[in-house]
C-alpha cells in the first residue's frame, strides 16, 4: 500500500488544486482512502490534514472506510424515487443483506443511493460499477446480482 | 481607491468605493447585528443577520447582506426598518432552532429581538450554527487544525478523525470568535484545555500571569522568527508571551520614547 500511496502522491505537483484528483486515485486504487494516504498527501502538498478530511468527508464519491469490490448505486432521483427505488433498496436488502451505506460481510458489494444518474426515462435505474441497469424490478435483481457477483 | 459618500440611516458616511456596507456603518458608529462576521476575517454572509435595505435613490431598495455588499456612490442604506426587524426575527428563530443552547452573541440578539424558538429543535443540545467563523480564524490566526466535516445534515466543525489535532497550537482563536460559545476552552492551574487537548501556558514575563500556550509560542517563533530572549529583533517589543494588559502598558511607555511628529 505504501508504494501505491507514494506513486499516487508523486503523480501530482505539490499544489492544493491537485488534492482532489489524488484522493480520487486513492479511492480507485484501494476502494477507500487510507489514513496513511491523507497523511502523505498532507505532507507532500502542504495542506493541513483537517482540510483534507473536510474534502474527503464532503464528497460522496470518497470514502474513509473500505467499500465493496462491486459498488451498487441505486438512483433515488425524483423519477426513480416515484418509480420505486425504495422497493429496490428493500429487495436488495433481502437479497444481499445490506442497506445504503453498508458493505456485505464478504466485501463483495457495497450499496449507496445517488441523487440522479441522468437516465430518468428508464427509471428505476441502478448502477453496478460502470454498468447501467434500467427498468429494474425486484424480480430481475437476483439475476443481476448473481451475474455481477460471479465476476 | 475612489472616495465616495453613502447614506446610512440618513447619516452621510464617507468611504471608499467597494468597501463593505457593514464595515462602513461600523466606522461611523452604526452597529449592524451579525454572528458570522469578524472585522479581521473576510465576510461570509452565512448567518444573514446583517441584512439591510439598500438601493440607489428612486430605484427602490432591496434586502442585501451588508457584510459583503459593496458601497457605491449615492447608495442609501436603512439598517433597522420594520421589514428588516421582521426578517431578522425570522432568521433568529431558525438559528435558535438549529442551536437551542447557543449562547454568546446569538443569545444576546435573541433576547434583544425578543425571540424564542417557536419550533421543536432536532438537536436540543446543539450550540453551533455552522457559521464557519472558527474555521476561518484557525486558518488565518492558527494552524488550520479544524475544518467543517461531513455535509448536509451531518455537517459539523471538528478536527481530522475527531481526534486531538497535532496541528492545534491551542491559541483559542476559534473559541474567541465563536458567536455562540460552542467551543469549550477552559484555563486552570496554568493549563488551557481546548479541543480535547491540554496545553501548558507560559507566564507573562512582566506580570507572571499565564498567557500564551507553549505550543503557540514555539509556532510563532518558528513562523516569524520571534525570539523574546535575544535582543535586537523587531519582535522584542512584541514578545507574544506578554499578556494584553502588560502589552498595553509597555506599548504606551514605548510610544512616549518615539520622536515627536514634525
Amino acid at each position: 500500500m505504501k508504494e501505491d500511496i507514494e506513486r499516487i502522491v508523486a503523480l501530482y505537483p505539490p499544489e492544493r488544486r491537485f488534492a482532489l484528483a489524488a484522493m480520487q486515485d486513492m479511492q480507485r486504487q484501494f476502494n477507500y482512502i487510507p489514513a496513511e494516504g491523507l497523511d502523505a498527501l498532507s505532507a507532500a502538498m502542504g495542506i493541513p490534514i483537517a482540510q483534507l478530511y473536510s474534502m474527503a468527508t464532503f464528497y460522496r464519491a470518497l470514502s474513509l472506510k473500505p467499500k465493496g469490490r462491486h459498488i451498487i448505486k441505486i438512483c433515488d432521483g425524483t423519477a426513480c424515487h416515484i418509480s420505486g427505488s425504495e422497493v429496490l433498496a428493500a429487495a436488495l436488502h433481502d437479497a444481499i443483506g445490506i442497506r445504503p451505506g453498508e458493505v456485505t460481510e464478504d466485501g463483495a458489494f457495497s450499496l449507496e443511493t445517488v441523487n440522479c444518474l441522468g437516465s430518468c426515462a428508464v427509471a428505476p435505474v441502478m448502477l453496478i460499477d460502470d454498468t447501467h441497469f434500467g427498468g429494474v424490478t425486484p424480480d430481475r435483481l437476483a439475476a443481476i446480482i448473481e451475474e455481477v457477483g460471479a465476476k | 481607491m475612489r472616495s465616495i459618500t453613502i447614506t446610512i440611516n440618513g447619516i452621510e458616511c464617507a468611504c471608499r468605493a467597494g468597501d463593505f456596507v457593514k464595515e462602513v456603518a461600523l466606522a461611523h458608529g452604526i452597529a449592524i447585528p451579525s454572528l458570522c462576521h469578524h472585522s479581521a476575517l473576510p465576510g461570509q454572509a452565512c448567518c444573514r443577520l446583517c441584512i439591510v435595505e439598500a438601493g440607489k435613490p428612486g430605484k427602490g431598495k432591496s434586502v442585501v447582506t451588508s457584510c459583503v455588499f459593496p458601497a457605491e456612490a449615492g447608495l442609501e442604506v436603512e439598517t433597522d426598518t420594520e421589514k428588516i426587524r421582521r426578517l431578522r426575527t425570522n432568521i433568529l428563530e431558525l438559528l435558535l432552532d438549529r442551536a437551542p443552547l447557543g449562547g454568546g452573541a446569538l443569545a444576546g440578539f435573541a433576547s434583544e429581538y425578543g425571540v424564542t424558538d417557536p419550533y421543536t429543535p432536532e438537536h436540543p443540545d446543539e450550540k453551533c450554527i455552522l457559521c464557519g467563523l472558527c474555521v476561518k480564524a484557525c486558518e488565518k490566526l492558527g494552524n488550520s487544525a479544524i475544518s467543517t466535516m461531513m455535509r448536509g445534515i451531518e455537517k459539523k466543525v471538528g478536527t481530522a478523525r475527531d481526534l486531538p489535532a497535532e496541528d492545534c497550537i491551542g491559541c483559542a482563536a476559534c473559541a474567541k470568535v465563536c458567536p455562540t460559545g460552542k467551543i469549550a476552552c477552559t484555563e486552570a492551574g496554568g493549563v488551557r484545555t481546548i479541543w480535547e487537548q491540554e496545553f501548558a501556558l507560559l507566564p507573562c514575563p512582566v506580570c507572571g500571569k499565564p498567557h500564551i500556550t507553549g505550543r503557540e509560542y514555539d509556532w510563532l517563533k518558528a513562523r516569524f522568527g520571534a525570539d523574546g530572549d535575544a535582543g535586537g529583533t523587531p519582535f522584542d517589543a512584541f514578545d507574544p508571551r506578554i499578556c494584553p494588559e502588560c502589552r498595553r502598558r509597555t506599548s504606551s511607555a514605548h510610544a512616549g520614547t518615539l520622536p515627536a511628529s514634525p
